[in-house]
Formats: structure tokens, C-alpha cells, sequence
């Protein structure tokens, strides 16, 4: 009898086509861990679902691999005898067949998935309610890949370069990671995908790009060929591999691949202007988000996305100078490689717990900022050995984006719930509390005062999570993250007198309606008492009349909802055409 | 010389549609006649009205002689009227026979790019001039291509709701030959082709005595590049998207046994939409209707790029303003609206309300700026006239992209004098609104 192997390895092309050995020598396929289980033909496995069908040529093409021989699990794409990864025509025959297209898609869509799963220490469902998200490798001949919350998929689109060879766009691991981050952020915050401040849209975007970006440096093959290097690495016991020092210079770093999105489609669609987006190199400035033209989303969040890699190179160019060098012969390749592993890794996992902290509606990017601080004070409390918060704060101020001004504390995390006192938890059952959303929302509706949750809409529990974390003596325990939310109709006349908007922005009247949304995520640790409450008040005027000003200048005022599809699928659209 | 002292505007019957004659009477008894736009994609079901009656109308009220045509876009909604008929009989033909002694149209009509035009870095004109030039050809291409994909029998889903309204912009989109050469020499020789740009000096004295015509768009490339809101329309885009339109609408792409995207594949190996396992089919079906709505974007994209190429002009005579910005919408506004022209705007007497009630086609910052709005006992109070057909353009009822867009009709009625062609009978040919110039 076999032993049950823990985890499967699937070949993938890492990165992007566009990411070559050398400069014009084989793409970077890589095979990655994903969960062990026996798929269903797509391949369709416990939370991706493949349909391989392109509704230009109005076909599918069928799935004919084999993914398990009896209890052991294949990887049917893996070179054969003799063959290896970067085999040019290993390569050909693989890339010219539909289902190895799928098995990408699905492998980086699970490894993207596992790294929520991972930071989070729980599942994170899909917003959709369903348990398989669809995902679709030739779904047009379009430039254009997005996430469709209503059609419970992702949409993947393919075009021809100039010489008539196709772009697929369900090859780049920028794009399955982006379009994947959105489906999974998605079932996070499920209100983030609705009208709000320019913030929000925005944030998605650059989300989506910071966790495409940073997954990538765990492997370790890939950063090597996005650092130039040619070279095989060494493996165990093999003599050591060097790397000089200009190849790792912060500026080297900013102008490699490894820090962009999309090479092969941005080349292939902007006359060889290069990546689709280089959000590094944008020029640090405090007020570049009062740019006219940083009012769209995507180039919004590429600032979010500048503050994130721009602390990233720090950090990383920060390791490796502690790295020695060895004479007129540069770093430890390996050592930089781990270096650049360990901070993409301490990144990640900081954004991925920061959602847990951050408000479930109408986010802004300074109140991310405190997510992330506070996210990474609760698991590490002292920053003194790394500075990492520090610098990812000084990051991010440089892109005038500070944690909330009087709301947060002096290490610009959120505070403590300071009335604790003032709760009544008498009445509620502590295990209850934390595992059933009726009894918790009993508990914020007998304490909506000192909770200062207004009773002037509608309240209503979304989600309770279990966030584990270690205490300094290494034992484990659990909180418990519970998000609610709040909606409310208003007249202009109750915007004026219940949420204090006085005078009401231009263009409206007291008979002008609005919908206005609040929210708050409340901390219970590990004894069923709160510990942070971080939430935009439904009356909160002065947010909300920001957030009014901003919908009426972009025409959302009125805006039904309806069209989920077209939301995520009209800004790639536009941002892939340039 | 002579003073204009009333002016004529006949708003022609058109569905969905322009074709406004402007006349001006003078006070030697003559007069002169300016045909602005002559076009419809559709007339209403009722309407007893056709192009060919209209343009016998324009040839009776203006006595046989036309001083200036204005085709401010190419849209079908604005130029078919001028396609002539292989008989030599068309209504193009009846305009041609009226011999306009001006032709007017916007910059990115014009053969090579006009004298004051500038690209988007003020220097490498020639190029980007062809550039954008191409852009609007590919984008002909794109719409000729969805609307033959709509032929085919299984090009769309028929069960997709929103069909209609892909083949009408598709449709309004295409080019039109016939329409765009009879304008190219309807005037004689070519230099009465005249093609502006926001700012350009358009010096008509000679034909139109006493009447200033101030052009505030279309924006040259040096000027929309300054606003960063301008639609994008990067040449490459609309390249790829013409090849993937064309693509799509080829019959083998999805009647051939073998897929062109994998052609290596064996038959058996595909399955056809009509015989997907079960699987597969809930999926499926919502890919379809995801690429076709991508198609209306695109297609809604470049509808919105072609509006923005609309003339805008302001004739000022006497002491009287009339606007004719044709289809121009936000981003076409956008450039008058911050220059130091946009002054003009304010004791504006008249205003064709820009494309057909859309929304956007008429900017707040533009309408505040009328000093002439007002209830029903405002003085000399501001005419607003307007031709449309619901229903047709645009979003469903309600949404804010139907067209017209009712709450601009109501302000339109609470705050001005409107004139509807939609309020035509079956048997009336036009609205006809006449202004006192002195
Ligand atoms: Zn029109
Ligand atoms: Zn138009």
C-alpha cells in the first residue's frame, strides 16, 4: 500500500510567457504544490471548476487528461524521460494543447487560494455561495480577462500579436493570480465591488497586483530568471552560485519583470512598450492621488501597488546588504533568493490578515494601512528587529497615504476598544457569540450604544471568522473577526438632519435620495470580549458626504446595481486596451 | 451689407436622427440657408415622413439654392440622408442639386490634417493625424463586423436581450460610403470643404453676412490630449479589436469541423455548443452573453469616440445665440468648457440639445452656464430643440443611459421652451421655431 501523498505537484509557467531564460531563451515552467485529491475531468476539483469553452468558435474543447492512476496523483504536463522544463520543444507541445492551458489556470488559481488560506489559518469561501469557482481558459477572443461574481467565474480572454500568434491570457500567472485575488478578496469583503469613494475600486485593483506580485517569489527558479540569471541553481550539497552586485541594486529591481504585470500581453498590445503595468516606478509624491488622472481604478490601485513593492525592494535590498559579499564575485545567489522569499512572504501574509481589519464598506486606502499595521502588530508585537512596519509606513506615506488621522494609534495601528467596560456581555453566551451570527448580532444590538451602532438602518451580521494566532509562548488560541454591516435609504432632508451634511452637496435637494452604507468589523479575543472595533458610521456625515460628492461626479449616483458582470469586465477591457 | 434679422429653424422629422435647416432672413428680403446634418437610423412606424420628402422640403424652403451643409460626425444618424441613389434620384442627390457652396465638417474628415492643427505633442501632426484617422476606419470595421455577426445564424444568441440595441449602434457605426463622397464634392472644388477644430477661424462673410460662427470643437489631438478624461482611442487597440470583430464574425469560426484556435486538435476531441456535456452548459451559456455584452462595450466605446467628433458650432447673429454641438459629449465638452470661449455660452438663445437627450451629451457645467433658463414667464427665454425617438439608443427605460434621457427631457420642458420632433404627427414634417434677431 502507497502512503497518501500530502500534496500534488502541477506544472505551471511561472510569472508570464513573457518571463524568458536569458534574453530571447525558454519560458519559466515551474511545478508548484497544490492540495491532494482525486479531480474530476476540466479539471474540476473541490473549489475550481474548469469549462473549457470559447464562445467565439461556439466549442469546448474536451479535457483528456489523466490526473490519477488509482490513489496516485498525476501531474499529466510534466516533462517526460529525458525531457526537461526548459526543452524548447517541451515547451511547444505543451503550450499548443487547450488542457495544459487548463491545468495552469487551475493550479495557480489553488495555489492563490491556499495562500489566503494559509495567512487566514480558515477557508474563505466564494462569495457567490457556491463552492467551485468556474474557470474559463478560451473564453473569447478578446483582450480581456475578469472575475464575474454573477456567473460564479473567471473569464479568460485571448488575442493575436502582430505576427498572428495568440496571446492567451489564461497563461500569465499575473493575470489567473489577479483575476483569482478578486474572486477571493471578493468573498472576504463582499461590499467592496459596490459604489463607494475612489478608494475602493481602486483598491481591488491594486490588491489583485500585490498579491500577483509577491506570490511569485516562492519560487525560487523564477526569481532567478527574473533576475537575469541564466544559470541552473544549485541544488543541496552543490558548490555555490553568485550573483553581482549591480543585478540586485533597488533600481535593478524595479526595472525587472519580477515587479511587473502581464509582460507578453503589455508587449503584445502596447507595441513593445513593455509590462501591462510597472506600478514600482511611479514616482513617489504626497499628493499624486489628487491627480485628475488617478481618479480611474486600476491606476489608483497602482499607487497602493507602488507603496506595497516600493517597500518590498526596501526590505528585500535591506536583507541582502546584511548578505556578505564574496569577493569580485557578489552575493550568495541562493542567500537572495531566500531573502526575497522571506520579505514577498512577510508582505503577503501582512496584507492577507490586514483585510481582517479593515472596514467591510467604503474602504480607503489609509484605513488598509492601519489593517496592515495592526494585522502584522498582532502576530509580531515587536517591530524593533526588522522595522518592518516602520518602513512600510514611511512607504506608503510617501504616497500621502497615512492611517486614518485621530483614529489610529501612534504606531498608526488601530486602537484598543477602549469601552470594553461599558459592554454588556451578561446576557450573551461567550461560545455562542463567536460561532452563531444571530446570537452575535443579539450581542452588538443590546450594546449598539456604546458600540455607537446607529438604529437609524439596517444592521446585519455578514460573516464570523476564526482568526488563530500564537502567543509568545507559542500556544495557539483563537479570535474571532465579525463583520456587519449597515444600509439605509435617505432623503436630503435626513442627510441634513441625522447625518449632519449641512449644507447637502451641490446638486442635491432635500428630496434627493441616496443609499448609504456603514459597517464595521468587531475583534472578539480570545475570551468573547472585544478587542477592536474598526467601522464607518452609517451617519458618519463628513464620510459620506465624501462619498456622495464622489458618486455624483462620476454619474454612480443613481447607478442600480444590476450589472455585476460588466463592472470588473468593462475596466480590463478598457485598461488592456491602454 | 446686408443684417440678418430673423432666424428659421426647421427640425425635420428624422426618428432617431438630425436634420436641422437654419435659415436666416435679412433685412433686404434675401436670405440664407444652412442645412445642419441630414440623417436616421429608423423613422417611427407611424410617421408618413421619409427622406426623400424631406429633402424636397429643404429644396422648396431654401428656393433651390443651399449656402452651407454642416455634417457635424459621420454617424448614419447624421449623414445618410446625403447617400445618393444609383438612379442619380436619392436625397443626396437632391442636396447635391442645391450646390452648398460650403461644406463643413470636423478635422478628422479632412484629407491631410488642416492648417492650426496640432497632434498631441504639437509636432509629429502628419503621423498622429493618420494615426486617428486609421482608428476611425478600424472602428467602421469593428461595427461592419459585429453587425455581420449578427447576420449569421448562430453569431449571437438570439435569447441575448440585448441584440437590438448592439445592431442599432453596430448599424449606426458602419460607414457610409456613398454619403461621405457626396459630401467630398458636393461643394465643387475641394477648398469649400472646410474642416475645424475648437478655436480654428471659420471666416464665412462672403456667404453668411453679419453672422459669426464660433467652432467649439471637436478638440484637435494637442488639445484633447490636455484633458485626461478624453475617450481613449489608442490606434493599436482599435486594430487588434478590428481583427478580433472580424475574426468572430467569420462563418468558419465556429461552423468549421476543427477549432482555428487549436487547429492540431482532432474533431472528437471538441465538443459543439449544442451538444456540451451537461457539465459544461450552465457556464457556457454565461460566456456567451459575457463576450456579447463585451461587444456592446466596445461597440458603445466607439460610438462614444465618433460622437466626440462632432462640430460645435455658435452662430451669433443680431443679438442672438444659436448652439449646434451635433453629438458632442462630455469628452468633446470638457475642452470648450475650460476655454476661455466658453463664455460664449452664457446668453446661448438656442440650444439643439446634444445627442438626441443623452445624458452626458449635455454637460451640467454647460446647461448652468445658460443665463436664459427659466419657468415659462422668463424673458426672452431660452428655445431648446431636440430630435430623438426613444427607445432605440442606449440603456432600458430608466437607466442613465436611455436615450433621451427623461429626467433631461423634464428639466428641459421645466426650464426652457422645448421643441420635440418626437412630438410630430404622423403627417408633420417638422417643428419649425422662428427668433426675432434684434
Ligand atoms: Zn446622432
Ligand atoms: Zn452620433
Amino acid at each position: 500500500m502507497t502512503e497518501i501523498q500530502p500534496v500534488r505537484k502541477l506544472t505551471i509557467i511561472a510569472k508570464d510567457p513573457g518571463l524568458r531564460i536569458g534574453n530571447d531563451g525558454p519560458m519559466v515552467f515551474a511545478q508548484v504544490d497544490v492540495p491532494a485529491e482525486i479531480l474530476a475531468p476540466g479539471p474540476t476539483g473541490y473549489r475550481i471548476k474548469v469549462v473549457d469553452y470559447n464562445a467565439t468558435e461556439r466549442r469546448a474543447y474536451a479535457a483528456r487528461q489523466s490526473y490519477q492512476s488509482g490513489d496516485i496523483l498525476l501531474d499529466p504536463f510534466a516533462p517526460i524521460e529525458g525531457e526537461a522544463l526548459t526543452d524548447r520543444d517541451y515547451q511547444v507541445r505543451v503550450i499548443g494543447n487547450p488542457n495544459f492551458h487548463a491545468q495552469n489556470c487551475y493550479a495557480i488559481a489553488m495555489r492563490t487560494l491556499g495562500l489566503f488560506e494559509r495567512a487566514l489559518g480558515r477557508r474563505v469561501s466564494w462569495s457567490s455561495g457556491g463552492h467551485q469557482l468556474h474557470i474559463v481558459p478560451h473564453a473569447f477572443a478578446l483582450a480581456n480577462a475578469f472575475y464575474s461574481e454573477p456567473d460564479r467565474a473567471l473569464m479568460f480572454g485571448y488575442f493575436f500579436d502582430e505576427e498572428g500568434k495568440p496571446i492567451f491570457t489564461s497563461l500569465s500567472h499575473d493575470v489567473v493570480a489577479h483575476e483569482t485575488t478578486h474572486a477571493v478578496l471578493d468573498g472576504l469583503r463582499s461590499r467592496y465591488t459596490e459604489a463607494s469613494g475612489p478608494d475602493q475600486a481602486a483598491f481591488h485593483e491594486g490588491f489583485a497586483d500585490i498579491v500577483a506580485i509577491l506570490s511569485i517569489f516562492s519560487l525560487p527558479e523564477v526569481v532567478a530568471a527574473g533576475l537575469g540569471i541564466t544559470d541552473k541553481l544549485p541544488g543541496v550539497g552543490e558548490p555555490l552560485a553568485f550573483i553581482t552586485e549591480d543585478k540586485v541594486t533597488p533600481a535593478a529591481i524595479r526595472d525587472s519583470i519580477l515587479l511587473g504585470i502581464g509582460a507578453e500581453i503589455g508587449m503584445a498590445t502596447g507595441a513593445g512598450r513593455g509590462a501591462l503595468r510597472q506600478s514600482v516606478k511611479l514616482e513617489p509624491r504626497p499628493d499624486i492621488l489628487n491627480d485628475p488622472d488617478m481618479a480611474e481604478a486600476h491606476s489608483r490601485g497602482e499607487v497602493v501597488v507602488a507603496a506595497m513593492a516600493g517597500a518590498f525592494v526596501k526590505m528585500w535590498t535591506t536583507r541582502i546588504s546584511h548578505l556578505g559579499t564574496f569577493d569580485g564575485l557578489g552575493y550568495n545567489m541562493t542567500a537572495v533568493i531566500e531573502e526575497g522569499a522571506k520579505a514577498a512572504a512577510q508582505l503577503l501574509q501582512m496584507s492577507i490578515r490586514a483585510i481582517d481589519y479593515c472596514p467591510p464598506t467604503d474602504l480607503d486606502f489609509g484605513q488598509f494601512l492601519a489593517g496592515l499595521l495592526t494585522a502584522d502588530r498582532e502576530l509580531v508585537p515587536d517591530d524593533s528587529r526588522f522595522g518592518y512596519r516602520e518602513l512600510v509606513r514611511q512607504s506608503f506615506g510617501d504616497f500621502g497615504i497615512v492611517p486614518p488621522p485621530g483614529q489610529t494609534d501612534g504606531d498608526g495601528c488601530w486602537p484598543h476598544f477602549a469601552a470594553s467596560d461599558a459592554l454588556r456581555y451578561s446576557r450573551s453566551n461567550a461560545e455562542a457569540l463567536t460561532r452563531d451570527v444571530d446570537e452575535c448580532f443579539r450581542f452588538l444590538w443590546e450594546n449598539r450604544d456604546a458600540l455607537n451602532i446607529t438604529e437609524r438602518g439596517y444592521t446585519q451580521v455578514l460573516s464570523l471568522d476564526a482568526s488563530l494566532r500564537i502567543d509568545p509562548d507559542g500556544i495557539p488560541f483563537r479570535e474571532t473577526i465579525c463583520q456587519y454591516v449597515q444600509m439605509g435609504h435617505f432623503f436630503g432632508s435626513e442627510l441634513m438632519a441625522i447625518c449632519k451634511i449641512d449644507p447637502l452637496p451641490e446638486g442635491f435637494t432635500t428630496r434627493t435620495s441616496a443609499d448609504l452604507f456603514g459597517g464595521g468589523v468587531v475583534v472578539f479575543d480570545q475570551y468573547g470580549r472585544v478587542k477592536y472595533h474598526i467601522g464607518n458610521g452609517l451617519i458618519d456625515g463628513e464620510r459620506q458626504k465624501r462619498r456622495l460628492e464622489y458618486l455624483r461626479d462620476n454619474g454612480q449616483l443613481r447607478a442600480q446595481g444590476g450589472d455585476e458582470r460588466s463592472r470588473f469586465a468593462n475596466l480590463h477591457l478598457a485598461r488592456m486596451g491602454g | 451689407m446686408a443684417n440678418p434679422v430673423t432666424a428659421t429653424i426647421r427640425a425635420y422629422q428624422m426618428g432617431f436622427g438630425d436634420c436641422f435647416l437654419l435659415s436666416f432672413g435679412y433685412d433686404d428680403a434675401s436670405a440664407r440657408h444652412i442645412l445642419i446634418d441630414f440623417g436616421s437610423t429608423g423613422m417611427p412606424d407611424d410617421t408618413k415622413v421619409s427622406l426623400d420628402a424631406v429633402a424636397a422640403d429643404i429644396a422648396l424652403q431654401c428656393g433651390g439654392a443651399l449656402d452651407i451643409v454642416v455634417a457635424t460626425h459621420r454617424h448614419k444618424d447624421h449623414i445618410s440622408g446625403f447617400a445618393t441613389g444609383a438612379d442619380g434620384k436619392g436625397s443626396g442627390d437632391v442636396i447635391r442639386g442645391l450646390k452648398p457652396k460650403r461644406v463643413i465638417q470636423p478635422w478628422t474628415e479632412a484629407p491631410d490634417a488642416p492648417k492650426g492643427w496640432k497632434g498631441p505633442d504639437g509636432t509629429k501632426r502628419a503621423n498622429a493625424f493618420a494615426a486617428y484617422q486609421s482608428s476611425l476606419e478600424n472602428m467602421h470595421a469593428v461595427a461592419q463586423a459585429v453587425v455581420d455577426r449578427l447576420d449569421r445564424k448562430d453569431g449571437f444568441d438570439p435569447r441575448w436581450r440585448l441584440a437590438d440595441r448592439l445592431r442599432f449602434v453596430g448599424e449606426d457605426n458602419i460607414k457610409n460610403l456613398s454619403a461621405v463622397k457626396n459630401l467630398m464634392t458636393m461643394a465643387g472644388a475641394a477648398k469649400n470643404n472646410i474642416f475645424v477644430y475648437h478655436g480654428c477661424v471659420l471666416d464665412l462673410s462672403a456667404i453668411l453676412p453679419n453672422v459669426t460662427v464660433h467652432v467649439l470643437g471637436p478638440p484637435t489631438l494637442q488639445q484633447s490630449a490636455s484633458i485626461k478624461t478624453y475617450a481613449k482611442s489608442s490606434d493599436d487597440y482599435w486594430l487588434k479589436a478590428r481583427l478580433l470583430a472580424a475574426l468572430a464574425a467569420t462563418d468558419n469560426v465556429s461552423a468549421n469541423k476543427t477549432s482555428m484556435l487549436f487547429p492540431d486538435l482532432k474533431s472528437t476531441d471538441t465538443f459543439r455548443k449544442t451538444k456540451l456535456p451537461t457539465e459544461m452548459r450552465w457556464v457556457a451559456e454565461r460566456v456567451d452573453i459575457a463576450e456579447q455584452d463585451q461587444m456592446l462595450g466596445i461597440v458603445t466605446a466607439l460610438d462614444n469616440v465618433m460622437n466626440n467628433t462632432s462640430v460645435i458650432l455658435l452662430f451669433e447673429a443680431g443679438t442672438k445665440k444659436l448652439l449646434f454641438p451635433g453629438d458632442a459629449q462630455l469628452e468633446n465638452w470638457s475642452y470648450a468648457l475650460q476655454s476661455d470661449m466658453a463664455d460664449l455660452l452664457n446668453d446661448v438663445d438656442l440650444y439643439k440639445v446634444g445627442h438626441h437627450g443623452s445624458l452626458n451629451a449635455t454637460p451640467k457645467s454647460m446647461w448652468k452656464r445658460f443665463k436664459k433658463r427659466g419657468k415659462t414667464s422668463t424673458p426672452e427665454r431660452l428655445k431648446t430643440v431636440m430630435s430623438t425617438m426613444a427607445g432605440k439608443h442606449g440603456g432600458k427605460n430608466g437607466a442613465p443611459t436611455e436615450v433621451p434621457r427623461i429626467p433631461l427631457v423634464n428639466e428641459l420642458k421645466a426650464d426652457s421652451t422645448l421643441f420635440n420632433t418626437q412630438d410630430l404627427k404622423p403627417t408633420q414634417l417638422c417643428q419649425t421655431i422662428t427668433i426675432n434677431l434684434q
